[in-house]
C-alpha cells in the first residue's frame, strides 16, 4: 500500500473522517465563541480604559484594565489554557466540559487583544459624535453602545478579522487539554498509520480553507458595513 | 455660631433661566475663563462674540457642562448641575473649619468692641474668598452643608441636558445613522416618545426644513448647510427650552450660511432662547436682544445690539468692531 491508500483506508474505510469533522466543529467553536466573549471583553475593558478619570480611585478601572491586559498578553495561550484547566477551575470546583473551558480560556485572552483593538478604534472615532450624544441628554454608556461603538466597529473589521484568523490557528492548542481539536483529530490518524506526510499536509490545507473563508467573510461585513459611507 | 440652615435664602426666583455664576475654567495653566458671571433669561435671544480664544465656545459648551468649570456654578431653572462651589455660599464658608478658627482668633476685636459679630464674619469670608483659604478637609459641618445645597438644587446634568439643545460647528450628526435615525434617536433611547410619534415628529420637522427626502440617507451624502439644519431639528425633536449654538456657520460654505440663518432666525421668531457664538455680526445685531462680548475670559461688554455696535464703551469691543464690520 502507498501513502495515498493508507491514508484513504484510515479516513473513509476506518471513517477517520468522523472524527476530523468533530475536531473541525470543536475548531470553528472555540474561535467563534472565543471571538464573541472576547469581543464583548475587549469592548468592556476597553471603555474601562479610556473613561475620563480624574481623581485617583476612578482610575481604578483603568488599572484593573492594564493588569488584564499585561497578564494575558504576558503569558502563552498554552500556558493560559493549561493554568485554566488544571489549576483556576479545579480550584474553584467549578465542573464544566473541556470545551466550555478551552471557550473560556480562549475569550479572555483575545479579550485582551481585542481591547487594545478597539480602543484605538474607539479614539480614531470623533469626539464630537460622544459630544453630540451627550448634549443630547443620552448617558455615557448609551452614547458608546449606540454611537460610538458601532462606529469604531467599522474602523476596526479588518483588524478583527486578524484577530480572528490568529484565533482559529491559535485554537490547535487546544489538545493540550484533551479536546480533540482539527490538529488532534489529523494527528490521531497520522500517529495510527504512521504515515505522516499527507495527514499534516491536509490538515494544513484545511486551515488554509477556514482561514481563506474568514477573510471572505469579513471582506462581505466590511462591504455590509460601508453604507454608511460616502458612495 | 448657631448651626444654619443653609439652604435658607436660597429660594430662587423661579424665572427659568440659565444662570452663571462667578465661572473659571482653566485648561492645565491657561486661564480660559475668569469669573464669568451671566445670566440668560426665557425668551432672550442672546448673541456672544468677541476675538478667537476669547472663551466664547468654552462659555457655551459650560453651560450645558460639556466642559466641566474649574470654579463656579452653572444653574439651570433654579437648578444646580455643577457640584457645588463653596465660595459662592456664605453658609458653607461658615460651616468650615478654617471659617471658625480664623473666627476665633480674632474674636478679641469683638470682646473689645471695635468690630459687631457680623463685621468680624464678613471681614473673614472676605479674606478666606481672597486668599482661597478653603481646603478640602474642612470638617463634617462643612461637607454636611454642601451636601445639604447639592440635595436641595441639585440636578442630574443629564436631565437639565434634555432641556437645552445645542448645534456644533462640525455638525456632529451621527455618522452610523440614517437622518430620521439621528432625529429618532435621543427621544425613544429616553422614553420620551413612541418609536412612531418619534417618527411622525420627525418628519413633519424635515418636511418644515425641507429635507423629507433625505430621511433615509446618511450624513455623509449631505450638504454642509443640510446637515446643520438637521442637526438643529435633531437638538428640537427634544423640545428643548434652550438653544445653544457654537459657531453654527463657520464651517459652512458660504452659499450655505443663508439657509442656515433663515432657519435660526424662524426659530428666533417662534420665541425659542437662544444662545449663539457666531462670528456673523450681521445676523447678531438683527436676531439677538442681547450681545455680550467677551475679551480673555471675561465679559467685556453687554447689552443690547444698537448700545453693543452702536455705541461701544470697551476699547477692546470698539477694534475688534473696527476690523470685523
Amino acid at each position: 500500500m502507498n501513502a495515498w491508500e493508507i491514508f484513504y483506508r484510515e479516513f473513509v474505510t476506518y471513517e477517520g473522517y468522523e472524527t476530523v469533522l468533530e475536531g473541525l466543529l470543536a475548531t470553528v467553536i472555540i474561535a467563534v465563541c472565543g471571538l464573541l466573549i472576547g469581543f464583548v471583553v475587549g469592548c468592556i475593558l476597553a471603555v474601562l480604559k479610556i473613561i475620563p478619570a480624574k481623581r485617583w480611585y476612578a482610575k481604578i478601572p483603568r488599572w484593573l484594565a492594564n493588569i488584564y491586559v499585561a497578564l494575558f498578553r504576558g503569558t502563552p495561550m498554552v500556558v493560559q489554557l493549561l493554568l485554566i484547566h488544571f489549576v483556576i477551575f479545579p480550584i474553584m470546583h467549578i465542573d464544566i466540559p473541556t470545551l466550555a473551558e478551552a471557550v473560556i480560556a480562549f475569550g479572555l485572552n483575545s479579550g485582551a487583544y481585542i481591547c487594545e483593538i478597539m480602543r484605538g478604534g474607539i479614539q480614531s472615532v470623533d469626539a464630537g459624535q460622544m459630544e453630540a450624544g451627550r448634549a443630547l441628554g443620552l448617558g455615557y454608556v448609551a452614547t458608546m453602545v449606540h454611537i460610538i461603538i458601532p462606529q469604531a466597529f467599522k474602523n476596526v473589521v479588518p483588524t478583527l478579522g486578524n484577530e480572528f484568523i490568529a484565533l482559529i490557528k491559535e485554537t490547535s492548542v487546544a489538545g493540550f487539554i484533551a479536546i480533540v481539536d482539527l490538529t488532534r483529530a489529523f494527528q490521531n490518524i497520522a500517529n495510527s498509520t504512521y504515515e505522516f506526510i499527507i495527514p499534516y499536509v491536509v490538515l494544513a490545507l484545511v486551515y488554509l480553507v477556514l482561514v481563506l473563508v474568514i477573510t471572505l467573510i469579513v471582506r462581505l461585513i466590511e462591504r455590509r458595513l460601508k453604507v454608511s459611507d460616502r458612495r | 455660631m448657631t448651626a444654619v440652615d443653609v439652604t435658607k435664602g436660597f429660594a430662587q426666583e423661579m424665572r427659568p433661566s440659565i444662570d452663571v455664576r462667578n465661572l473659571y475654567k482653566n485648561f492645565g495653566r491657561l486661564k480660559v475663563l475668569k469669573a464669568v458671571s451671566v445670566k440668560i433669561e426665557k425668551g432672550e435671544k442672546v448673541a456672544i462674540i468677541g476675538p478667537s480664544g476669547s472663551g466664547k465656545s468654552t462659555l457655551l459648551r459650560c453651560m450645558n457642562l460639556l466642559e466641566d468649570p474649574t470654579y463656579g456654578e452653572v444653574w439651570i431653572n433654579g437648578r444646580l448641575i455643577t457640584p457645588v462651589d463653596p465660595y459662592l455660599h456664605r453658609e458653607v464658608i461658615c460651616a468650615s473649619g478654617t471659617f471658625r478658627t480664623i473666627y476665633s482668633l480674632r474674636s478679641r476685636a469683638v470682646a473689645e468692641g471695635y468690630m459687631t459679630e457680623d463685621e468680624l464674619a464678613a471681614s473673614v469670608i472676605a479674606e478666606i474668598k481672597r486668599c482661597d483659604l478653603l481646603r478640602r478637609f474642612e470638617g463634617r459641618d462643612y461637607r454636611n452643608a454642601m451636601k445639604a445645597l447639592k440635595y436641595a438644587f441639585g440636578m442630574n446634568v443629564n436631565l437639565a441636558r434634555r432641556g437645552i439643545g445645542m448645534v456644533f460647528q462640525h455638525f456632529n450628526l451621527f455618522n452610523n445613522k440614517t437622518v430620521l435615525q439621528n432625529l429618532t434617536l435621543a427621544p425613544t433611547m429616553l422614553k420620551l416618545a413612541s418609536k412612531e410619534q418619534a417618527e411622525a415628529y420627525a418628519m413633519t420637522m424635515l418636511r418644515r426644513i425641507g429635507l423629507a427626502d433625505k430621511a433615509y440617507a446618511y450624513p455623509s451624502t449631505l450638504s454642509g448647510g443640510q446637515k446643520q439644519r438637521i442637526a438643529i431639528v435633531r437638538s428640537l425633536c427634544m423640545n428643548p427650552e434652550y438653544m445653544l449654538f457654537d459657531e453654527p456657520t463657520s464651517a459652512l460654505d458660504p452659499e450655505m450660511v443663508g439657509e442656515v440663518l433663515q432657519l435660526m432666525k424662524e426659530l428666533a421668531d417662534m420665541g425659542m432662547t437662544m444662545v449663539i457664538v457666531t462670528h456673523e455680526m450681521g445676523f447678531a445685531r438683527e436676531v439677538a436682544t442681547r450681545v455680550l462680548f467677551m475679551d480673555d475670559g471675561r465679559i467685556a461688554e453687554d447689552g443690547t445690539p444698537e448700545q453693543v455696535f452702536g455705541a461701544p464703551k470697551d476699547k477692546r469691543l470698539k477694534e475688534f468692531l473696527s476690523k470685523v464690520l
